[in-house]
């Protein structure tokens, strides 16, 4: 590359429109805080704040016009709430494979260690909320503290055939002990205490007006996933989220440069944290599912997760929650409507005649999303939406 | 004594059933380095297909077993082609053709008019798409990267599964096998025919492999693709036919284990594919890259697991823990897994695996 490139006089102009305030145009990273930024601009920011508003008032707008299409076609608040713990797993994965490199078909592993602590610890022990949304990320921490180094010791190929190997170890595991998993039937989790302090989420009272347990599940695990999702965003564009990509791109390198992957290194701590982050979801799965069983866990959902994460996007934060909003959302779609309206081959209860029941549509779409986009756009949807921004931040020029 | 042996031979008819399934991997990643999960969808394919020539078309169950065969090939080198290695024309032209059979299929056709009206659709679809690429421009053939590859597999394993599921439902079927429950018993083992049968078909199955491996040119074609795939191609070697023999030899092997794996008292269920899963351990036991590990493998995960099956239900006088109930039903499954584990912390390449060198 020549000098001219790289001279700080020729991308002078670009400084200065970067460091004058209030330009909206996008501006081109030229120095190394650029890339540091939360946000870019100060439209950025106002357009993530209005949309987080907007989504923190779902609950009180559910029965007004826009949201009765949804309600009206098998997506309710439930499902949303649903959509958000699996937001939550769905970054945790995002930060180990998209950031770090290392496939995992663990995952509902962790969502599991998570969910049975959970459980135990809510129902048998009585302990308060607090304490158990605490002990649930820091057990599924210790859980991956303790597989990671065994298993971040293969790649590639070999990585994916031992997580495997996970879950498999796991979902025996929860069917046969039975005194804290409840084995095969499951245990209930309908004695955990979802209350801090005053605020009693099964029957929250705001401003006067009291809601029932959706709205309040709403909020609070959608909160959790904004919690998630800026310390996650956080670590992945400091110093330790930079030493992850550089072990995705190139291990031996990162290593020749001085990143630690050994056995307390970089790759064992994402493994941690993000088994840590799948537990949390697990502890906020349990009071939402009320009963858990080991077939919630099976390898069909990591495989959702990995489904979320390719969708979405992998490597960004936002994709991670767009994907299991659409990977959680779509059977339920599919349910309403071929209910309703009915879709051609499709049947609807088992007692119907047709090609393919609901539930092996299902499957069978995700199969063909996960194919449709890591063929077609294996950025995901993440990756068709900066190339729309892109398109009009730049116009009329093409890059 | 006598319940050493009959785990050892009842271990011998599993784990030749997994080394068929291994060696189907194995070829694949050998030419592509990918993991195909598919396989388990042409595992399932081949039973069912087996199933049904020798059940319902009143055929005959060996013409059954190599009918089905060929279609898994067939399948296989499909999905090779639409999935994997991507030319713009044959995408369109398989699509083209798959969909065209479900809508004549669902249309009330019979399966041979379907059948022929999808491959006529697809081969138009195919030449219009080359006319039109021909005026143009050609795009050529895109590769995915390796972990999108793997994941691809594994949501066409999932397609497949469901599709069959809806074609012939979820019940237990019966295939109507030469062997069904007779066996012969030898002192007080019990050797049951289809297991005997197993063990020959897979016999036979690996020995005609290993010397088309070992002299054939195509053979010799898919080593040397394998060990430097640039000179391969420099020395005139078509990596096209490499992959599409590679897929079409797993397709056909895995159509011959789901067929051993439903015959005799065995039932069908769409569920048979989980016995894909269950030889992962066998396959990282080998090593990825090598056929000789593959049967090493798939024997070796085959006997502990009928090992550790028969002797946690009955436990040895000399073993120090009485009472293995503990572990719970089905914990000979979860014992291979774990086998592999520990073979994996200390050779992380398996056993005749080929270390790879990683370079920046």
């Amino acid at each position: 590359m020549s000098a001219a490139f790289t001279s700080p006089k020729r991308f002078a102009w670009a400084r200065r429109a970067s460091a004058a305030p209030g330009n909206k145009a996008q501006k081109m990273h030229v120095h190394y805080r650029d890339d540091l930024r939360l946000f870019p601009n100060r439209l950025r920011r106002a357009a993530l704040a209005a949309m987080v508003l907007a989504w923190a008032a779902i609950p009180v707008l559910w029965d007004v016009a826009p949201f009765t299409l949804l309600s009206g076609n098998g997506i309710s608040l439930n499902t949303l709430a649903y959509a958000g713990v699996f937001s939550i797993a769905a970054i945790g994965l995002n930060l180990l494979t998209g950031y770090t490199g290392q496939v995992s078909l663990g995952h509902s592993v962790f969502l599991a260690v998570g969910a049975y602590s959970t459980a135990y610890a809510g129902s048998v022990w009585g302990w308060p909320m607090w304490l158990w949304i605490l002990f649930a990320p820091a057990l599924g921490w210790l859980v991956g503290a303790a597989v990671g180094p065994f298993a971040l010791r293969l790649r590639g190929n070999y990585l994916v055939i031992v997580t495997l190997g996970l879950v498999f170890i796991g979902e025996h595991i929860f069917r046969n002990w039975k005194s804290v998993t409840g084995g095969n039937a499951g245990t209930s989790a309908a004695g955990v205490e979802v209350k801090l302090g005053f605020i009693d989420f099964e029957n929250l009272s705001l401003f006067g007006k009291s809601f029932g347990k959706d709205e309040s599940y709403f909020w609070l695990i959608w909160l959790l996933v904004a919690l998630v999702a800026w310390l996650t965003k956080n670590v992945v564009r400091t110093r330790p989220g930079r030493a992850l990509q550089a072990v995705r791109d190139q291990d031996v390198a990162a290593e020749i440069i001085g990143i630690d992957v050994g056995i307390t290194g970089y790759k064992t701590q994402a493994f941690a944290w993000s088994s840590a982050i799948a537990a949390l979801a697990g502890a906020l799965y349990a009071p939402l599912q009320l009963f858990i069983t080991p077939g919630d866990f099976t390898l069909l959902v990591s495989i959702q997760f990995i489904a979320m994460i390719i969708l979405g996007g992998m490597g960004t934060i936002y994709g991670s929650i767009i994907g299991a909003l659409v990977i959680t959302a779509l059977p339920r779609l599919i349910d309403g409507i071929s209910a309703d309206y009915g879709l051609p081959g499709v049947a609807a209860k088992s007692t119907d005649s047709g090609l393919v029941s609901v539930a092996s549509l299902n499957v069978i779409i995700y199969g063909f999303l996960i194919a449709l986009f890591l063929l077609v756009e294996h950025r995901g949807l993440a990756g068709i939406w900066v190339r729309i921004r892109n398109y009009f931040s730049t116009w009329p020029f093409s890059y | 004594m006598t319940t050493f042996v009959q785990a050892t031979f009842d271990g011998v008819a599993t784990g030749s059933l997994y080394a068929l399934i291994v060696l189907g991997f194995v070829v694949i990643y050998r030419a592509t380095g990918i993991i195909n999960f598919a396989q388990g969808g042409a595992l399932l394919l081949g039973g069912y297909i087996t199933y049904n020539v020798s059940t319902s078309w009143g055929g005959n169950y060996f013409l059954g077993i190599l009918f089905s065969v060929a279609v898994c090939a067939g399948f296989n080198v499909l999905l090779q082609r639409a999935m994997l290695q991507r030319v713009f024309r044959e995408v369109v032209g398989i699509s083209a053709g798959l969909l065209g059979w479900a809508a004549l299929y669902y249309n009330g056709t019979t399966h041979l008019v379907g059948l022929i009206g999808g491959v006529v659709i697809g081969v138009l679809a195919y030449f219009i798409t080359a006319r039109i690429e021909a005026r143009v421009g050609d795009r050529g053939p895109s590769e995915l990267p390796l972990f999108g590859a793997i994941m691809v597999t594994i949501g066409v394993l999932f397609i497949v599964k469901q599709v069959t599921a809806s074609i012939w439902g979820f019940a237990e079927l019966s295939v109507d096998d030469p062997w069904e429950l007779s066996r012969t018993v030898v002192g007080d083992v019990v050797l049951q025919h289809s297991k005997l049968a197993a063990i020959a078909m897979a016999a036979a199955a690996l020995g005609v492999f290993f010397v088309v491996d070992r002299y054939s040119r195509i053979g010799i074609a898919m080593r040397a693709t394998h060990f430097d795939h640039e000179a391969a191609v420099a020395q005139g070697i078509s990596t096209k036919i490499v992959f599409a023999t590679a897929f079409a030899i797993a397709g056909g092997v895995a159509a011959l284990a789901g067929s051993a794996a439903t015959a005799g008292p065995e039932l069908i269920t769409p569920n048979l594919d989980f016995v894909v899963f269950l030889a992962f351990p066998a396959m990282i036991l080998g090593g990825l890259d090598s056929p000789a590990g593959a049967v090493a493998g798939g024997l070796l995960v085959g006997w502990i697991q009928n090992l550790v099956k028969t002797y946690v239900a009955t436990t040895p006088a000399w073993f120090p823990i009485e009472d293995l109930d503990w572990l719970g039903a089905g914990f000979e499954r979860v014992a291979i897994f774990i086998v592999m584990i520990i073979v994996l912390m200390v050779r992380p390449y398996g056993l005749l695996g080929t270390e790879e060198v990683r370079r920046v």
